[in-house]
């Protein structure tokens, strides 16, 4: 199984209280759990379970993912610029494997 | 029984009321199945609010990939913030769906993403006030293929 891969999407500058918006996507089949193999058995669910932003160590969006997220979950909202510091994106799956990615935001 | 007038009126206006009752559309039948499917699940009772948009396509190709968009209009301050809103679909073989978590001053109440659906349905969502409110709204979707599978 491959690794999945997140990505997102931030401005490159933004102003201080600015609203900006943040598009996070993770390669995941999200499995529901409810598909069978083509010998009947029934393919386990793994799915992610959470995506946590964090702005300067503060968790300031998360998102509870169910069976119903579409797989590669893409995920769209909006922050305040409120200072420079560091984004932090983490998605969690079913298990505890977590994938992160990181991005400093520069606020002028 | 003897064949009287009002005998013949009163079972014509029944025979009436049973067919125009089966010819209501199926989406506007079910709006109370919603409420109380809500109240047994998360034992709060929800307002209808038209500050909370729910916006799904009314009908969409695949149940894979329905794009819905959430808002909330709220001013975001600490004494006035939605803390979360929930999400459900009712006719999946599991309805929940997602919560998305919002901190005041720091996030909007605003999220996109893509759900799977099973059936055409009306998805739930519900809002967490800071007040402890719970608003509701609901979207049709009518899906032509089962998302869920």
């Amino acid at each position: 199984m491959t690794t999945p891969i997140p990505r997102v999407m931030v401005p490159g500058s933004v102003r201080k209280n600015e609203v900006f918006t943040v598009k996070a996507i993770i390669q995941h089949q999200m499995e529901t759990g409810l598909r069978t193999d083509s010998a009947g058995k029934t393919i386990p669910r793994k799915i992610i379970n959470q995506f946590v932003c964090r702005y300067g160590g503060l968790e300031v969006f998360r998102t509870d993912l169910h069976e119903a997220v579409s797989a590669n979950p893409f995920l769209e909202f909006q922050l305040l610029a409120t200072e420079n510091g560091r984004l932090e994106f983490s998605w969690r799956e079913d298990g505890g494997a977590t994938y992160s990615l990181f991005h400093d935001i520069v606020v002028t | 029984m003897s064949l009287t007038r009002r005998h013949m009126l009163a079972s014509t206006i029944g025979t009436v009321a049973c067919a125009v009752a089966l010819l209501v559309p199926k989406h506007t039948r079910g709006a109370d199945e919603v409420e109380d499917f809500l109240f047994r699940l998360t034992g709060r009772k929800a307002t209808p609010s038209n500050r909370l948009h729910l916006v799904m396509p009314a009908e969409f190709s695949t149940g894979y990939t329905v794009p819905m968009s959430i808002s909330v209009d709220s001013p975001m301050t600490e004494a006035d913030h939605v803390k979360s809103v929930r999400v459900f679909a009712p006719k999946n073989p599991l309805v929940e769906v997602a919560q998305f978590h919002f901190v005041p001053g720091r996030s909007l109440p605003r999220v996109s993403t893509r759900v799977r659906l099973a059936a055409p349905q009306h998805v739930v969502a519900l809002a967490e006030m800071s007040n402890g409110n719970v608003l509701m709204a609901k979207a049709w979707v009518a899906v032509a293929t089962n998302g869920c599978l």
